[in-house]
């Protein structure tokens, strides 16, 4: 089953402050799509993830969205000016993704308190619901943050590196959730560094770098040579790669 | 008999001046909202700018003073004026030059409050220079005691509005950002209420003590509490403490300005708390010790917040 086309760019340039750090970004993202961001330091990931947020306008071209923009967008940003010192429960910085819907008078009702304790349980935070924020640890905190994402209850969803400072198990358990939220029919973008993951995981990406965008299939878009093109991977490192490769008989571990 | 009934008159002896009457229900009500607005400013690690937005507002009241006589209106209107000019240049030379934005404040404080006590002393003001700086709780009319009603009825009201984009924004302001198309809106809010505040407990405090109310309780509250409601009560409590005992002190010891005696009593409180609050030093070490037997990083954790929401 196809589903309609959720977002769609031409030729976008995106940047800050007029300075364009990617242009010629084309992509076409449906419900149901999992989209890879990848891209060396600096290549406008995160530029892009601002642009479909709003919170930066596009250099040149737009965004369209033939069905109308999604409300809400779920986010999920990097951690830097993240709190975990404030005093507040697990299942309350949960809660606190049904807030742009809440506004600022309506109560949590019952749908919504359903919503929260569903979303506490399959992140596997159900059991440190009373725990506050700055007993945590990093893996407990970011599956919190999925429960929230989860709360938003949104069309898209937009992870920017969900994955950092995170241990493998629990990564390999938020992209299977990752993968439910796509079969739920939303469509996901998140900006990941770990490109057997993208292989593995995600049905479509998008390549930053040098100033330039690729995108389509994983399989043909994270090929060697246009890791070299897009700066992601230096010419010298792939050969030894693939020296290494040859000498392990085909093996490289 | 009579003579401890004598005793317990001389007690109560400041319950029979009007004055004293006054200064406690100014401070009662002012506690109500001054405690929760520095709670934020705590949360959202603003203490130092709060200060120096403190600072920043004297020279507007003094001007108003000075032009337009002691009266209130003239107080707000030149305090708040002062307040966010103050606030709009800081984050302009933040943005703009090489300064950051806390040598931006520190500088523009410090020649705000030279400014203002420059003014106040030139212009030769009714104002003693000692009730001006640390406050008097003999200074308290009825129109400070209108100033204070109004305060704290907006800043309820607006925090009755604001609370949830204020915690989203505090705790993840990448978030809040993403969510809301006006994301400035609630720091300007937040902002306005801080100097409002500021303006309410000038009278009582002074001007270089008022932001102490803000700070002292609040910090001292973080201690003991681990979630915001408990928190944002637990700062009341402590500011409502610091003002009725400070006051009392500041009657008997009649040259202490009332203002160094209440804060006195909110930092005696801060102490006892960093010291025996549950997140406090003493606590804090004990739960060093026991982690090395029992890992915080294990599946079920101890319940450290336990009987604390009790």
């Amino acid at each position: 089953m196809t589903q309609p086309t959720l977002l769609s760019t031409t030729e976008l340039s995106i940047g800050y402050n007029n300075i364009c750090v990617a242009s010629n970004v084309t992509l076409t993202l449906a419900g149901g799509d999992v989209l890879a961001v990848v891209g060396h330091n600096g290549s406008g990931k995160s530029t892009l993830i601002k642009t479909l947020l709003r919170a930066l306008p596009p250099i040149k071209g737009e965004l369209n969205w033939p069905n109308g923009r999604p409300e809400p967008i779920a986010y999920l940003g990097q951690r830097t000016d993240f709190d975990s010192q404030f005093p507040i429960r697990v299942s309350d910085l949960a809660a606190m993704g049904a807030w742009p819907k809440l506004g600022f008078f309506h109560k949590i009702d019952d749908e919504c308190r359903t919503r929260i304790s569903a979303a506490l349980h399959r992140t596997g935070t159900s059991e440190i619901a009373n725990m506050p924020l700055n007993k945590l640890s990093e893996g407990q905190l970011q599956r919190t943050l999925f429960a929230r994402t989860m709360v938003q209850n949104a069309p898209l969803i937009l992870l920017d590196e969900p994955f950092t400072a995170i241990d493998q198990d629990t990564e390999t358990e938020l992209l299977s959730l990752i993968g439910d939220w796509a079969t739920e029919g939303r469509a996901v973008i998140l900006v990941l560094h770990d490109l057997s993951a993208v292989l593995k995981y995600c049905n479509l990406a998008l390549l930053l770098g040098d100033g330039q965008a690729l995108f389509g299939n994983p399989r043909e878009i994270l090929a060697p040579r246009n890791l070299i093109r897009h700066k992601y991977l230096s010419k010298s490192r792939v050969d030894w790669m693939h020296d290494m490769y040859a000498q392990g008989g085909g093996k490289i571990v | 008999m009579t003579c401890m009934h004598k005793e317990a008159v001389k007690l109560f002896e400041w319950l029979d001046y009007a004055f004293m009457i006054r200064a406690l229900c100014a401070t009662t009500v002012m506690s109500f909202s001054i405690a929760p607005v520095g709670a934020f400013l705590v949360l959202r690690r603003l203490s130092l700018a709060g200060e120096a937005m403190a600072h920043a507002i004297v020279p507007g009241i003094v001007i108003g003073f000075v032009v337009a006589g002691l009266s209130v209106v003239s107080m707000v209107i030149g305090g708040l004026t002062a307040g966010i000019a103050v606030a709009a240049l800081t984050s302009l030379l933040a943005r703009k030059t090489i300064i950051r934005e806390d040598a931006s404040l520190a500088s523009l404080y410090l020649t705000a409050l030279a400014l203002g006590i420059f003014i106040l002393s030139a212009a030769g003001s009714a104002v003693p220079l000692k009730s001006f700086l640390f406050g008097s709780i003999l200074g308290i009319d009825n129109q400070t005691l209108g100033l204070i009603g109004a305060t704290t009825t907006i800043t309820l009201v607006s925090f009755s509005i604001i609370l949830r984009s204020l915690i989203t924004d505090t705790i993840d302001p990448i978030f809040h950002e993403s969510q809301t198309r006006h994301p400035s809106l609630v720091t300007q809010w937040f902002m306005f209420l801080v100097v409002l505040n500021l303006l309410g407990a000038f009278k009582t405090l002074g001007t270089l003590m008022a932001v102490g109310l803000m700070i002292l309780p609040a910090t001292a509250a973080r201690y003991w509490t681990s979630t915001i409601t408990s928190y944002l009560l637990l700062t009341v409590s402590f500011a409502l403490f610091s003002c009725w005992v400070g006051l009392i002190i500041s009657f008997y010891l009649t040259e202490v300005p009332s203002g160094p005696a209440i804060i006195l009593v909110a930092a005696a409180v801060f102490f006892f708390s960093l010291f025996f609050g549950s997140h406090g030093f003493c606590a804090t070490r004990w739960i060093f010790k026991s982690q090395t037997t029992n890992s915080v990083y294990t599946r079920k954790p101890p319940q450290f917040s336990k009987g604390e929401n009790t």
